[in-house]
């Protein structure tokens, strides 16, 4: 496969899964945002998912349509949804005869969607909940689609490796401000915080079904951080990762392979063989940082490797 | 029967050739359906039958699914304005130009005479030059083209093959006759139209194609491959074919992306090549993997920056060294421009009595070098007549339409082509044939051109019975190209 190509599947993948955080997040944030809570604030979000610097980001921190129409239509916003779109269906656009045609139209299809001038008006003045809605729809159709026809080939190994890339780091992030936010105070009972927490990345009713013992914030971070069988989990994310990447070894390039291999297989050591008594007395900011440098890190060397062409 | 209304509106220009209707003189007069359907050429009337069962708003309703269809399918070309892109699809008209199987057996029958002759003028002019020397091509008209590349000197192409894709231009005159407009030999587009028009067809008009016994178009991105992979230097049953695009700002990205993907190839952008050892090689996630065939849908002159334009981002250093070692299979051939120059093309009849010693089947529209004094001063007594163009320019760019333009744009122009008369041609212009169609419920005809697609292999050359008919959306219009307001109709070609 051609290292542009793989570069090119690689961020499609990677903006598609960042897409899909995003709108997922906004919906449950919403919903946080209309459960009467008064401090709600939309701080911790666009702290995670914008470049918006503290003074404009305080300034409509509290205005939940400004802050929609910020992530979700704002040309001008590089972290918007119709930008990482748009730079999905370019990346898709230029590897069209790797994907499917389904594929190809589907993201083609979101891509018409998020664009079009009646969303941007609706989210000014409609229920949000059921643009969003459209939108992850639009995103679900893209995953189904994409397991149902891509060829179990090279392309589909760096499509899932971007995808389990972005989602390692994306849990890892959420964790990390929605703890910040309460200054990592781990005595916090407050139900209503940690619920809507879970629910932003759908995994309130595995944690419902796992502890009988209401909410505590170390079960919230052994859920996130530990469950293997939690799909939005860092260690789910990290063993798709491996997983995936195993699927590259050739004779070829067998060096760079072995390279990647080591450093995924290290940072899978450390998170399964983490506890949450160990993940705290570490420090949890520090222990989640250091996994996200790590799979950057991860980032930097398939680049290196694997997508160098110019 | 509102739409029987659609057609009794349907007038025709008494001095055009109407693909539909027969002689528009005997309309007059007559409103009554039968009446009408009898002036209907036999290839049109089950579809304008099948038109007629349908309302006004069925008939919208398809033309809103064909956009539809080409905008999900990101069949469009993108326009930069203010700094953001926006998506257009190139106009599609949905009533399908109809090609009769007599019509169709002679064309193909002329352009394979015409390319056999282009392509052995292309091998001559490169190596012995005996069409110079016995003075049937003027030396200087060769010598004068910019597109006449000295780097091909001397260089033998495989199976001396120098035009495998060749996009040839037919137009209608008032009387029917075919008229070759344009040989375009270098890198033809719209090819993905005529495939993607057809699939459109299929989806908005169920079971019409079959039961008009339509020929299929489908075959042309198989027998492409075929034709590619026979051409490889390399002994090896699998080699590796590419095409090799500028990138997907180009106008007609969609069609590089569609046609790697149909035959199955990696569609590749010079910044994927590298040229080692007068090898190319593509950059792969394994390393480094030997191309053999290059399907190029860039121009000659950003090819190799080495050789030609040196500032050329797009192209592969090296590739024409490749080339001439013979490494590397290059489609089309480089140097190809000399051949359909718009000068050169005058001379096109005489090639085929040259070499083939036989007479020309398809006619060339009539055409003057303004390089020529007497023809020259003739031109210029007459410019209302004619069509000026510039031998080295296409789509529809620096043209001269006489009988539209001022007095004042004609006497500039004349300036323009005092200071270099090689570079412009001059030709009556022919008024093309119309078509119908459907615009805001109504039909309506509007001029049209014929472009179908040769492939020629190895084996001998083969035409796909199909093409891209280009519509002039504007009324009266007489120039089809799609950045002057053209649009495109699938054109069906009947079997027997």
């Amino acid at each position: 496969m051609l290292s542009r190509v793989a570069d090119s599947l690689y961020w499609m993948s990677r903006y598609m899964e960042r897409a899909d955080g995003i709108l997922r997040m906004l919906k449950i944030n919403y919903a946080s945002s209309q459960d009467d809570i008064q401090e709600f604030s939309w701080m911790p979000v666009l702290r995670i998912f914008t470049y918006m610097d503290e003074e404009g980001a305080v300034r409509i921190s509290h205005n939940t349509r400004a802050v929609l129409q910020y992530m979700v239509t704002d040309r001008e916003n590089s972290n918007s949804v119709l930008n990482i779109i748009t730079r999905a269906r370019e990346n898709a656009r230029s590897v069209q005869d790797h994907i499917t045609k389904e594929l190809w139209q589907c993201l083609n299809d979101f891509y018409h969607i998020v664009r079009d001038e009646k969303l941007d008006r609706e989210l000014h003045k409609e229920d949000p909940v059921t643009i969003l809605d459209v939108l992850i729809k639009q995103g679900m159709l893209y995953y189904g689609t994409l397991d149902v026809t891509m060829a179990r080939g090279e392309g589909f190994a760096f499509l899932n490796i971007g995808k389990y890339l972005e989602r390692g780091v994306q849990s890892a992030d959420i964790l990390d401000v929605k703890f910040s936010d309460v200054n990592y105070d781990f005595r916090r009972t407050d139900t209503i915080y940690w619920k809507y927490l879970l629910l932003s990345i759908s995994g309130y009713e595995l944690y419902l079904k796992t502890y009988r013992s209401g909410f505590d914030a170390r079960n919230v971070v052994e859920q996130i951080v530990l469950n293997d069988e939690f799909p939005r989990s860092i260690l789910y994310s990290v063993d798709r990762v491996h997983r995936y990447f195993e699927r590259l070894r050739s004779e070829r390039n067998k060096e760079a392979f072995q390279k990647i291999d080591f450093m995924i297989g290290r940072i899978l050591s450390k998170v399964r063989y983490s506890t949450v008594e160990s993940i705290m007395a570490q420090g949890l900011h520090a222990y989640l940082n250091g996994i996200k440098e790590d799979l950057y890190e991860v980032g930097n060397a398939l680049n290196q490797n694997y997508f160098a062409y110019t | 029967m509102q739409t029987s209304e659609l057609l009794n509106s349907y007038s025709v220009d008494p001095a055009t050739w109407d693909e539909m209707y027969t002689d528009p003189e005997r309309t007059g007069g007559s409103s009554s359906v039968e009446r009408t359907l009898d002036l209907v050429r036999g290839q049109y009337r089950p579809v304008v039958d099948f038109m007629q069962q349908m309302s006004i708003e069925e008939l919208n309703k398809k033309e809103e699914l064909a956009k539809r269809l080409f905008m999900s399918q990101g069949i469009t070309f993108t326009v930069y304005s203010s700094g953001e892109g926006i998506e257009k699809i190139f106009p599609f008209d949905i009533i399908p130009r109809i090609i009769t199987a007599t019509e169709w057996k002679y064309i193909e029958d002329g352009i394979k005479q015409r390319l056999k002759a282009l392509n052995l003028f292309l091998k001559d002019v490169y190596n012995n030059q005996f069409i110079l020397k016995d003075g049937i091509v003027p030396v200087e008209m060769v010598y004068s083209c910019p597109h006449y590349l000295r780097e091909m000197h001397g260089f033998h192409v495989p199976h001396d093959l120098y035009v495998h894709i060749a996009g040839i231009d037919l137009i209608r005159d008032h009387d029917g006759t075919f008229y070759i407009l344009e040989d375009n030999l270098r890198t033809p587009s719209g090819v993905s139209y005529m495939l993607e028009n057809r699939e459109i067809t299929k989806r908005i008009f169920p079971d019409l194609l079959p039961s008009n016994n339509v020929r299929s178009v489908t075959d042309y991105p198989n027998i492409l491959h075929r034709n590619l992979v026979s051409l490889s230097p390399r002994q090896t049953s699998n080699p590796t074919v590419v095409v090799l695009t500028p990138g997907i700002y180009n106008s007609a990205y969609f069609e590089h992306t569609t046609l790697a993907r149909l035959m199955g190839v990696e569609l590749v952008e010079g910044r994927d090549l590298v040229v080692d050892n007068h090898r190319v090689f593509m950059k792969t996630t394994a390393g480094l993997q030997q191309v053999d065939v290059i399907y190029r849908r860039v121009d000659d002159e950003f090819l190799d920056p080495l050789v030609f334009n040196p500032d050329s981002m797009l192209g592969v250093a090296g590739i024409m060294s490749a080339y001439r070692k013979g490494n590397v299979a290059i489609v089309n051939a480089i140097g190809n421009g000399v051949a359909d120059d718009k000068a050169i093309y005058t001379y096109v009849p005489a090639m085929i009595r040259y070499y083939l010693n036989e007479e020309p089947i398809l006619k060339n529209v009539p055409t003057y070098q303004l390089g020529h004094p007497d023809e020259r001063e003739h031109v210029f007594a007459n410019m209302q007549k004619m069509v000026i163009k510039r031998t080295n320019e296409s789509g529809g760019y620096g043209m001269l339409m006489g009988h539209s333009a001022s007095d004042e744009e004609i006497s500039k122009y004349k300036m323009e082509i005092l200071k270099d008369p090689r570079q412009f041609i001059a030709q009556p212009i022919i008024s093309l044939s119309s078509a119908p169609c459907y615009m805001n419920g109504k039909l309506k005809p509007r001029r049209v051109d014929l472009r179908p697609y040769a492939l020629c292999g190895p084996e001998g050359i083969q035409i796909v019975p199909g093409g891209l008919t280009r519509v002039a959306l504007r009324e009266g219009s007489l120039v089809v190209n799609s950045s002057q307001g053209g649009g495109s109709k699938d054109t069906w070609v009947l079997a027997g």
